[in-house]
């Protein structure tokens, strides 16, 4: 089967997680991704087992998973040497990516208007942390910038502290936006011939990712958007969580009237639609939260497992709400391919990944391989792709430029 | 100023925010997108909603933005013929209606397709295209809970938290997806369907764990952590400042930062229960939790904001949205956009979060009334004469 990204090469010199999974996006649908990494270590995502940042398996799942279907090239790009590889590599490249500083990778000699000379139309892509423009140039890690989209603060029971949304989640979600910028600008390069340089910020793109809450404070400055709101007080009392005997479930019914006579139905003794309480859209939810603890009441009775039973046959929405093992178990996700299993190196067995949540029909996004070892593609790369003879590769292991 | 997408022509049939704001995209970008309005369903909506009337409908401001109003009555043949003709100039269509729908509007793949072989054809659903809940409604309430994040985002005994992202998330895989199918089309010229899910990008939103649980299993990742139980004091730990507002440290790799932190709170670096990496996340971890935790409640967020950004520490305070409402950052990057709207006054609105030197992101139109296009779009695209769409208008087959 065809790929949808054939013939595009993408040098890939991220660290961590955003960067990285940007150009996961890319290599899933046949790009070919050259991992640029320091000889000494690679990527720090290599080492998260040891710094302890997360759990890790007895594979390396943050690394090998974000990193799949890329080669590695290990190069000193302190060296001048490892530089004149770079660039070599910039002239057959149609994408740089990069969430390095900006003063890093100037101080490289790895800037936007240097590389831009080497090849004009080369897509720069970086993933700042603030943006581009404005001069904010401190450490950005995922939870440090979600912390001031506002995201965080409007979540959780009052009182209660803020909720992130588990880690990496403003990373994967600033990679697919750089991933999206990238694209935009292949397009562009198509027409013009030209390339650019392209950002999407941690920032900017978490920002983005709370569009339905932010553009409704951005609009009416009311705190209700912004700050924590009690479920006990759903504006909405039919569009919520609550608790049956066994587990949480998410209710979704719209407040109108037929849907509310319909929920009443389905309770055990049957509540009276009629109640003058709760008879009408604007009384629902004039008297929420004395409908939530009645509702709560209701579902508390029973299971899950009875009450999806019962509003399935009056057609009333909702879900349990699972957790982690219900996920891995369900089939929704395996057969739509959003979970694969796929071979590890590592321990030499199937494992099972997070697969691919874009579907294309013509050109799928495909699994090769997981992560490669650092370095492992150095000589080919240096020979075949760029042309080096071996004595000048001997030479450049001489100079410590590559290993 | 050219733009990426100039010339690409998208039909947005789209109902939802989350999908209309993934054509948006492409609009932001230059694709010439044209929003179907389905008739009877656009009158329906104003009379059934429980919202409170607002002058200014500031989602669509964001989901319609760059869009032109097309409105059709989609439930009538001579309509359906309309959208059939306007499929055969179109690149793209992008819908979010069910597949049930689809299908008896003959607005499936196969049937468009049929008119346009090249056509790229660009579905949002709430559970994916394949397996048994397929038809489950597009709902990202829906979604989220079978992503099995919901019961371990708060702390424990805690009610499962709704973070309601997975439609964003959902809204860049659409464009993203579109971007794709379009790279191969111009290589081959071949069309393809692209197919997107809130389900999909729910796990994607909250890979890490997704993934770590998928690798390793076990009971751990089934429970919340106690926040004053962390693996690691200094990296996704929120401390309680003096006056209440929140701080949020994400120092992994603990030795770089240890020195500068232990210094900002007072704490001996060589301080032997904290001077190592395993002390700091194993032996000590508890340990060092509770002396954090005292050392930041001793003075007010902005005291800890302004040490954080002298030092270049990794950590910052958790903030509401008067923060990126008011801060000169976003919008000097265009995350943020302020303008005035007629008619509304000086408004703020979320702009662009993609920059691009040479073909930047534009806000060409604002978000445009029920078929405020649909004449000038049957006359321009399709050539119909003036008879003809006051005809169409007439028989209200178009608005």
């Amino acid at each position: 089967m065809a790929n949808a990204l054939e013939g595009i090469r993408v040098i890939d010199l991220t660290v961590w997680f955003q960067g990285p999974v940007a150009a996961q996006h890319l290599a899933d649908f046949g790009a070919e991704v050259i991992k640029v990494e320091r000889p000494q270590g690679g990527d720090q995502g290599r080492g998260v087992r040891s710094i302890k940042a997360l759990p890790v398996g007895d594979w390396n799942q943050y690394f090998l998973v974000i990193n799949r279907n890329k080669k590695s090239l290990a190069l000193d790009l302190k060296k001048p040497a490892g530089r004149e590889i770079m660039y070599r590599l910039v002239e057959k490249s149609d994408v740089f990516l990069s969430n390095l500083g900006i003063p890093l990778l100037e101080s490289w000699e790895l800037g936007y208007e240097k590389l831009r000379e080497i090849n004009p139309r080369l897509v720069y892509a970086t993933n700042t942390g603030y943006g581009r423009l404005g001069g904010v140039h401190k450490p950005s890690f995922d939870m440090t910038v979600q912390a001031l989209t506002g995201l965080m603060a409007r979540l959780g029971e009052p009182g209660q502290p803020p909720i992130y949304l588990g880690m990496g989640s403003g990373d994967a979600y600033g990679g697919l936006m750089s991933a999206l910028g990238i694209m935009l600008a292949l397009h562009h390069r198509r027409r013009t011939g030209k390339g650019q340089m392209v950002d999407a910020s941690l920032y900017g793109a978490q920002l983005f990712l709370t569009a339905p809450t932010l553009q409704a404070f951005l609009a009416t400055g009311n705190e209700k958007y912004s700050k924590q709101q009690s479920r006990r007080e759903a504006e909405n009392p039919l569009w919520n969580l609550y608790r049956a005997r066994d587990k949480w479930l998410f209710l979704c019914v719209p407040n109108e009237d037929a849907s509310w006579s319909r929920l009443c139905q389905s309770f055990d003794p049957q509540e009276r639609a009629q109640d003058p309480r709760f008879d009408s859209v604007a009384k629902r939810r004039q008297n929420a939260r004395e409908l939530v603890g009645l509702i709560e009441q209701a579902i508390g009775r029973q299971d899950a497992a009875e009450w999806m039973k019962r509003w399935k046959s009056l057609g009333i929405v909702a879900s349990p709400v699972e957790n982690l093992e219900d996920l891995g178990q369900d089939p929704q996700a395996w057969e739509n391919d959003y979970f694969l299993e796929t071979y590890c190196e590592e321990v030499q067995r199937q494992v099972k990944v997070r697969g691919l949540p874009v579907g294309l029909s013509k050109t799928p996004g495909v699994v090769k391989t997981l992560g490669p070892q650092l370095g492992q593609d150095t000589e080919l790369i240096l020979a075949d792709t760029l042309g080096f003879s071996w004595d000048q590769i001997g030479e450049f292991k001489a100079q410590g430029a590559i290993p | 100023m050219s733009s990426a997408l100039e010339e690409l022509v998208v039909l947005d049939l789209t109902t939802a925010f989350w999908s209309s704001v993934g054509s948006a995209l492409l609009g932001d970008f230059g694709a010439r997108v044209i929003r179907v309005e389905n008739l009877p369903e656009a009158r329906g909506e104003d009379a059934n909603t429980d919202e409170p009337k607002v002058s200014w409908d500031y989602e669509a401001e964001l989901a319609q933005r760059n869009k032109r109003s097309l409105a059709l009555d989609l439930e009538q043949e001579s309509g359906r013929a309309v959208l059939r003709e306007l499929i055969r100039k179109a690149d793209v269509f992008v819908t979010d209606w069910d597949f049930g729908r689809l299908e008896e509007h003959r607005l499936d793949y196969t049937s468009l397709s049929a008119l346009k072989p090249s056509l790229i054809y660009a579905h949002g659903s709430g559970f994916g295209p394949k397996g048994p809940d397929r038809d489950l409604p597009a709902l990202d309430e829906l979604a989220a809970a079978r992503t099995g994040m919901m019961p371990i985002l708060p702390q424990p005994d805690q009610p499962p938290v709704y973070a309601g992202a997975g439609g964003m998330y959902t809204a860049v895989m659409l464009a993203f997806g579109v971007s794709l199918a379009l790279h191969h089309r111009e290589e081959t010229g071949e069309g393809q369907e692209v197919d997107v899910s809130l389900f999909a990008a729910n796990m994607y939103g909250a890979s890490l764990d997704v993934q770590a649980f998928l690798a390793m299993g076990g009971e751990r990742f089934l429970h919340p952590v106690a926040r004053l139980d962390a693996g690691n004091p200094m990296s996704g730990v929120l401390y309680p400042s003096k006056d209440g507002l929140w701080l949020c440290l994400t120092m992994p790799d603990t030795d770089r930062w240890w020195p500068g932190l232990a210094e900002i709170t007072g704490i001996d670096s060589d301080d032997p229960r904290f001077n190592s990496h395993d002390k700091r996340c194993e032996e000590n971890r508890l340990e060092l939790i509770q002396v954090l935790e005292e050392a930041f409640g001793q003075h007010p967020a902005s005291h800890w904001k302004a040490v954080f950004t002298e030092r270049q520490l990794s950590a910052d305070v958790i903030e509401d949205f008067n923060y990126p409402a008011n801060d000169e950052q976003a919008r000097r990057n265009r995350y943020i956009l302020e303008l005035d709207r007629p008619g509304v006054g000086r408004i703020k609105t979320l702009g662009f979060p993609i920059y691009m030197s040479e073909s930047p992101a534009q806000l060409d139109r604002m978000a445009p009334c029920l078929g405020q296009h649909s004449s000038a779009i049957l006359h321009d695209v399709l050539g119909y004469s003036e008879d003809r769409i006051a005809e169409l208008e007439a028989d209200g087959i178009i608005a």
